[in-house]
């Protein structure tokens, strides 16, 4: 029982800590962060489902538009590529904050912001071309739940990217604060979750035949 | 609250009186009840349901019992200290996890062998369609050709397959006394079969929340012996002469043609609203708002919203829209009250 | 009643408060306590409302053919009525009495993300409001809680009532995920050394196992929401068969969610009677593991049952056999707490006050609805049940009976630790016999009305069914009821004024939260709590009791944890740090609001929904800012 004299927090300020004082040795808002993300899971999938759902309903109607006709995999992949590339970077800034680096932090970082914004704006191209060749929200069964499934990826990616943003900027702020290697990881977490969803839609959706 | 030994006299009294007149309700032949079923869909459910309920009175008398004597039983007293701390029992806790999971396998084993029994959809039933609409209902035998609404007549003894649909929203087809109710959903047919067992009027209802009238859905199933559905079959299969030139006139200028059809009446083709012949057999108007009688077809055609608010006719029909003239409704009164066919009606049940 | 901190001989720490005065401390709290009386309070003010539309829908009901309510706006009262109750009243309600309690019994000094609990209950307040908003605007939501399409479509639902039902239920959606996410970690990571899983109070047990739930089953919700408002309003089709959708769909999602929601609505109330009823017995709950684990597992099946709300949707004898099964298999778990709670009571000291009242009914209302609750999960019955008074009977009497009954019990429990007074408890027991009696008068009889044939959601019945008797017998109920609640309301404002001093521990309770004074101090414990058992505060007033099958002492023999303090503290100085106040909780959650105003402009102005999102965006900025920087401000100096 000793140890908890030395370690004397409260329960509310060991979060702060990493693990610290805390029942389980894990850092609440990371604890906090994963609970999140399960429900999230959730979210997409029932977008997901309800995408393969109508699926075969599709195909089968006169006004069917065809994923493998309507949507190319090429810009696709580079998009898929380009979240990937980010998830490393922001592996890479987190790494340097955690060495210290500052600089190096900081160019990873706006790396992984900078990637994030390209996929968005390659998003925004993608959806301008498709709905330019007739694929849109209301176009088809396709169109529906294709553009909802996507378009609240996209709109994951943009609230990662602005938590990024935050981040860094709090980081540039708040040099000294102790609680800055924790929010680089979550922001990081939480990208990498979004990176990982891309990944499921990307397959299920463009490459699945 | 405290008790003497026994329950005291009035509680007794009290409780069985209580448990008389809700068993009461048990046996009362009432209009809609499923406790009197006069159809083979509804008796299976009801002959379910009764084992069930005794079942289930079983565990709540014992349950119940338990709990009220151990809160009377176990009351502090002056003299009681600290009663012993049992923290728990896992061969008691086995016994009244096993115990419940028995008795629901029993009820769960004669479910299945009545859904068994209720899904099958026999070869050689009569096939009618059930069309829900905002708020009426709609009937075909579309072997026949008859489309008509408001009155289901079927055949006694004799399966009917009922094809269930509904063109706007989800709707839901139930007649207590003879099955138990099944959806009416947009883009999908759903089946029920039953076979009622008896002669007689049985009330329908609508069992989905479907907008503002749903209250207000109602038809009625008209059971009759074989012989009398073929005939009832035969006459309404006949499209009766066209209507007086004054009566057309009436139809076609005041848009009822575009909501309406009526067999043998070339302009009335509408398929919005129910098909209006053979209109005076029917039973109740307005989607079973009112019984079919002159007086009321008089306050119908005069004011539909007044009778049922925000239905489909009222949009069109009424005073500050398309009013017709007192004479214009007797003329339609006269016309529609004179389309019958001549087959007994038998007495509701 | 020594209290653990004179125990270890050990005078109070005094901590200055930093919560600003008045009601400028109200909107800046972020202290569990205050932000638990928030809740329960507006919860009881949006459960007055929904009893009001009640009481309005039982006048029209009372004779046949009435013509009180016109159609439409009876439409508007069942549909707010039951939304109302279950998204603004027992849910909050749920969460109110978790705030408060949950931190204390764990022995914590708040929830682990306090300005996220902040931002929930402001949240929950403003899509509250937005909701109701809509009588004004227009009208209510009137296609039913559960808004199935086509009905809830744009068509068939013109005006935009279902758009705040869809914005203002995300609202406070978002609210309860965060709430959830707050009572995990905080459970989970919060709990004072030596209060294993094994010694948790099973009220944060099912406060846990509901907050698992309440992550899971949202998203379900979310989405189909989602789905509808751009059927309404972008031209999709998710719904319209017409256009490919299907109408099923909006209905497997939404009890995809509704039904592990029940669960969300039910099991914190049997978390209270499963703390009332220990304490009022005097002996601890009959098996606790069984009681916490039959949570879990109600909780996990209740995802898989879902589509016993659509047995008479057609989707085959076979997948309605399939979740028949399971909703029959849920009834063990259900029946294994009950047994377990007559158990407690058996062989007990009964102090017979007015929370045991509340709870011991809880228990014998519950039973009814659960039995009802058996014969619905068969589908041949169901098929006559379904969508009648008979499902009307088994939700009240689950929900009123069951919820409502032990959301009293909480609050007569739990109220003096809250106010520092203690309620009458004669008019407490008033309050329940009337309550008890005329929920029975009012919902019994809808057995009756629904195995003769009445449907539900019907604004008139005709005469001449037989029904005429029993729904007048209802009416005259549901105002007994009502009257019985202005009981409550009398007491707890007369206690407030006058009612007994409360001490620590009124009622010679077991757990944690009785260790502190009544109110708690802001800082709820002087050190932190060290804990051996399952009843640490009970263990400490009781050592020498003989105990039957000890449990959750690891092996430890009595005597021997007698003779540790059997709850000593935490050695040495603790530093006390408490959050302070701060308006961007409040600040981000008006800014969401806004933001969630814009959305219900999108089919009708996109110009004012480009601002009012803009705006909303701009103010959640300013809030996230300012979150930021008061979070930072926060940090302990080291």
């Amino acid at each position: 029982m000793s140890e908890h004299a030395a370690v004397a927090h409260t329960a509310h300020e060991a979060g702060h800590v990493a693990g610290h004082g805390t029942s389980t040795g894990l850092d609440s808002r990371k604890m906090g962060l994963w609970a999140f993300i399960g429900s999230e899971v959730l979210i997409f999938g029932s977008l997901i489902v309800t995408y393969f759902i109508y699926k075969p309903i599709n195909a089968a109607r006169p006004d069917a538009q065809l994923p493998h006709e309507e949507l190319g995999i090429m810009f696709t992949s580079l998009l898929a590529a380009i979240l990937l590339a980010s998830s490393v970077t922001m592996v890479m800034s987190l790494a340097a904050a955690r060495n210290g680096d500052k600089r190096m932090f900081q160019i990873w970082h706006l790396a992984t912001i900078g990637l994030g914004l390209c996929f968005l704006g390659g998003q925004v191209y993608e959806f301008y071309e498709l709905s330019h060749h007739g694929l849109t929200l209301s176009s088809s069964l396709l169109g529906m739940t294709f553009y909802t499934l996507t378009g609240f990826h996209g709109t994951h990616v943009a609230i990662g990217a602005t938590w990024l943003f935050a981040v860094f900027l709090k980081v540039r702020a708040y040099p000294d604060s102790p609680e800055n290697l924790m929010d680089i990881e979550l922001s990081g977490l939480y990208w990498h979750f979004v990176d990982l969803v891309w990944v499921a839609v990307f397959t299920l959706i463009y490459l699945l035949p | 609250m405290s008790f003497r030994r026994r329950p005291p006299r009035w509680l007794l009294l009290a409780t069985m009186a209580g448990a008389a007149l809700i068993l009461s309700a048990c046996g009362a032949d009432l209009p809609a009840t499923t406790t009197s079923p006069a159809g083979t869909h509804a008796r299976r459910i009801y002959e379910l349901l009764v084992p069930i309920f005794w079942i289930a009175l079983a565990v709540f008398v014992v349950v119940e019992a338990i709990l009220i004597y151990s809160v009377i039983r176990f009351r502090r007293r002056p003299d009681s200290g600290i009663p012993t701390q049992i923290h728990g029992n896992t061969m008691v806790e086995i016994g009244w996890t096993i115990a419940p999971a028995l008795i629901l396998l029993v009820i769960a084993v004669l479910t299945f062998r009545t859904q068994a029994i209720q899904s099958v959809q026999p070869a050689d039933a009569i096939r009618i369609k059930a069309i829900g609409h905002q708020w009426w209902w709609e009937f075909r035998y579309e072997d026949r050709s008859i489309v008509t609404a408001g009155d289901l007549y079927v055949p006694v003894g004799r399966d009917v397959t009922l094809e269930l649909e509904a063109v706007d929203v989800i709707h839901s087809f139930w007649v207590p006394k003879l099955a138990g109710k099944t959806d009416t959903i947009p883009g999908k047919t759903n089946l029920i079969t039953f076979q009622a067992e008896k002669e007689g009027v049985f009330r329908g209802f609508c069992a989905e929340f479907c907008g503002e009238q749903h209250a207000v859905m109602r038809f009625r199933v008209v059971a009759v012996q074989p012989d009398v559905f073929e005939q009832w079959l035969q006459e309404h299969s006949v499209a009766p002469p066209a209507p007086s030139e004054e009566v057309q006139q009436v139809f076609v200028t005041r848009a009822c043609v575009s909501c309406h059809a009526i067999d043998g009446f070339e302009q009335a083709v509408g398929q919005t609203g129910p098909n209006l012949t053979y209109f005076g057999s029917r039973l109740t108007i307005a989607g079973g708002a009112l019984p079919n009688t002159p007086d009321n077809l008089r306050r119908w055609l005069q004011d539909p919203e007044a009778v049922k608010a925000h239905n489909k006719m009222a949009a069109t029909i009424g005073p500050g829209k398309v009013q017709l003239t007192p004479d214009e409704i007797e003329l339609l009164v006269s016309y529609l009250g004179e389309q019958k066919v001549s087959v007994p009606i038998p007495a509701e049940q | 009643m020594a209290t653990l901190e004179r125990q270890v001989g050990h005078t109070p720490t005094l901590v200055p408060s930093k919560e600003l005065p008045g009601w400028l401390g109200w909107l800046t709290t972020v202290d569990h306590k205050k932000i638990g009386i928030m809740y329960i309070v507006s919860a009881f003010f949006f459960f007055l409302i929904g009893g009001i539309e009640a009481l309005l829908m039982r006048v029209q009901l009372g004779v046949p053919e009435n013509t009180f309510l016109s159609p439409d706006v009876y439409n508007q009262m069942f549909t707010m009525h039951a939304t109302t109750m279950v998204f603004l009243a027992i849910m909050p309600l749920n969460v109110g009495f978790g705030n408060y309690v949950v931190p204390l019994m764990i022995g914590a000094r708040d929830m682990a993300f306090p300005r996220l609990n902040a931002l929930s209950i402001w949240l929950f307040i403003f899509g509250g409001l937005m909701l109701y908003l809509s009588f004004i605007v227009g009208g209510a939501p009137a296609a039913g809680w559960f808004a199935y399409a086509p009905l809830s479509t744009k068509v068939f639902s013109p005006t935009n009532g279902m758009d705040y039902w869809v914005v203002g239920l995300t609202i406070t959606g978002v609210a309860s995920i965060a709430g959830a996410i707050n009572f995990i970690v905080t459970i989970i990571n919060m709990r004072a050394p030596g209060m294993t899983f094994n010694r948790l109070p099973l009220f944060a047990w099912m406060t846990l196992i509901v907050s698992f739930l309440l992550i899971f089953a949202f998203p379900s919700l979310t989405v189909a929401q989602v789905q509808l408002l751009f059927d309404r309003n972008f031209g999709t089709g998710f719904f319209l068969p017409e256009r490919g959708g299907d109408p099923l769909l909006w209905q497997h999602l939404f009890w995809f969610f509704g039904h592990p929601e029940v669960y969300i609505l039910i099991l914190p109330a049997m978390g209270i009677v499963s703390e009332v009823l220990p304490t009022f017995s005097r002996k601890p709950i009959f098996g606790y593991a069984f009681v916490a684990y039959s949570g879990v597992a109600i909780g996990f099946l209740g995802f898989t049952v879902w589509a016993h709300h659509m047995f008479a949707v057609g989707l085959g004898p076979l997948a309605n056999a399939i979740f028949s099964a399971g909703s029959f298999l849920i009834g063990v778990p259900t029946g294994v707490k009950i047994f377990n709670w007559i158990a407690t009571i058996y062989g007990g000291s009964i102090n017979l006050k007015s929370p045991f009242y509340f709870a011991a009914g809880f228990v014998a209302m519950f039973v009814i609805g659960g039995i009802s609750g058996i014969t619905l999960a068969s589908p041949p019955l169901d098929l006559q049940q379904t969508d009648s008074y008979y499902v009307v009977a088994h939700i009240h009497y689950v929900l009123f009976g069951g919820a409502i009954f032990g959301l009293f019990a909480g609050a007569y429990y739990w109220f003096p630790k809250i106010t520092g007074r203690m309620l009458n408890d004669r008019l407490g027991k008033i309050h329940f016999w009337l309550m008890l009696i005329s929920m029975n008068v009012t919902f019994f009889p809808m057995h009756i009305l629904g195995t003769e044939g009445m449907p539900r959601r019907y604004y008139t019945y005709e005469a001449g069914m037989g029904w005429e008797v029993w729904n007048l017998l209802e009416t005259i109920g549901a105002f007994a009821m009502a009257f019985s609640i202005l009981i409550f309301i009398f007491n707890v404002v007369s206690s407030l004024k006058h009612g007994e001093r409360a001490e620590a521990d009124p009622w010679d309770g077991a757990t944690l939260e009785w260790a502190v004074s009544s109110p708690p101090p802001a800082h709820n414990f002087d050190r932190t709590p060290v804990v051996h058992s399952r009843r640490p505060l009970w263990d400490t007033k009781y050592p020498d009791l003989e105990v039957a099958h000890e449990a959750g002492s690891h092996g430890m023999k009595r005597s021997e944890a007698v003779k540790q303090d059997q709850v000593h503290h935490v050695e040495g100085d603790e530093a006390i740090h408490l959050p302070s106040p701060t308006f961007a909780p409040i600040i981000v959650s008006f800014g969401v609001t806004v933001l969630g105003f814009g959305l219900l402009y999108l089919g009708t102005s996109g110009g004012m929904t480009a601002i009012a999102m803009v705006v909303g965006l701009v103010i959640m900025g300013y809030g996230i800012v300012r979150w930021v920087r008061d979070a930072h401000a926060d940090l302990p100096q080291h």
